[in-house]
């Protein structure tokens, strides 16, 4: 038997590595804690998911839009501390390695 | 990926032509819709196109507040989550940590605001003052003290204030039905 291919789609899916094994482990999937958007969309000051709107780790391993964070971070009322657990945010090299306790 | 380059473009100026949607509505809007209230609180939105500006009703089923009716203005900026929404009682009451004014002292409403948190977490803050009121941290320092000194009397003034009774010469709403 021969096979023609007359036709073929190509789809390809992508997601941040956010260093987390299995997904949705909280139920409701991986969103921005500030603006509640899923990672893989952007953050509400932009139009296009991706490079253009990236994420941001901190030592504390907790992820967000980068645009979200640097605006909370440049507020007062901030005091330069993570929104999840106020220790003061400092940005994390790259993500934490998925193997690592969190 | 020229194509892809195009379509980004064409993107883009469609998304110039849409009436903008701020960040805060956004973020209002998922907040609304993953509101878990008990049924002792209850929100109205007197301009249903507006989910900025509402109210909210909480009529604590236990505690000395109970069979109380209060009812505090929610007003949410474009800075929201950035900057907490701004809730004030629309009522005159008998609270440590409500002035005379309306102003609330929680402390999730200032200091302690962070964007994370949401509108569920403000409204569950605010029921729990009218079951713990927090005599540390007042804006009514009458009531704080008399909660301080005789908790049985506070409680008296309470009742008294809720039926719209006079304490030291203020006049406090009646929030009973």
């Amino acid at each position: 038997m021969k096979v023609h291919i007359k036709h073929w789609h190509a789809i390809a899916q992508w997601r941040w590595d956010i260093g987390k094994n299995d997904e949705d482990d909280d139920g409701e999937g991986d969103v921005c804690g500030i603006c509640r958007v899923p990672f893989e969309g952007c953050c509400p000051s932009c139009k296009m998911p991706g490079d253009d709107c990236p994420l941001i780790w901190g030592e504390c391993t907790h992820v967000f839009h980068m645009h979200c964070l640097l605006q909370w971070i440049g507020t007062a009322a901030s005091k330069q501390q993570c929104p999840m657990d106020r220790r003061p945010w400092v940005t994390a090299e790259r993500k934490v390695d998925a193997g690592n306790p969190r | 990926m020229i194509k892809i380059w195009s379509m980004k473009k064409n993107e883009d100026q469609a998304a110039k032509k849409k009436p903008k949607t701020s960040a805060a509505q956004i973020r209002v809007q998922k907040d609304l819709t993953e509101l878990d209230l008990p049924p002792t609180m209850k929100t109205h939105f007197p301009d249903p196109a507006d989910l900025l500006n509402f109210t909210l009703t909480i009529t604590p089923d236990e505690g000395m507040y109970k069979g109380g009716s209060f009812v505090f203005q929610f007003n949410i900026n474009s800075n929201y989550p950035h900057e907490p929404p701004k809730v004030k009682c629309t009522q005159v009451i008998y609270h440590p940590n409500v002035d005379l004014e309306g102003n609330v002292c929680l402390n999730i409403l200032r200091e302690d605001w962070k964007p994370v948190l949401n509108l569920n977490s403000v409204m569950v803050g605010l029921q729990y003052l009218f079951l713990e009121p927090n005599a540390d941290d007042p804006l009514n320092k009458e009531a704080a003290e008399e909660l301080k000194r005789n908790r049985e009397q506070f409680i008296y003034n309470v009742k008294t204030s809720m039926r719209g009774g006079t304490i030291k010469g203020v006049q406090y709403n009646k929030v009973t039905p």
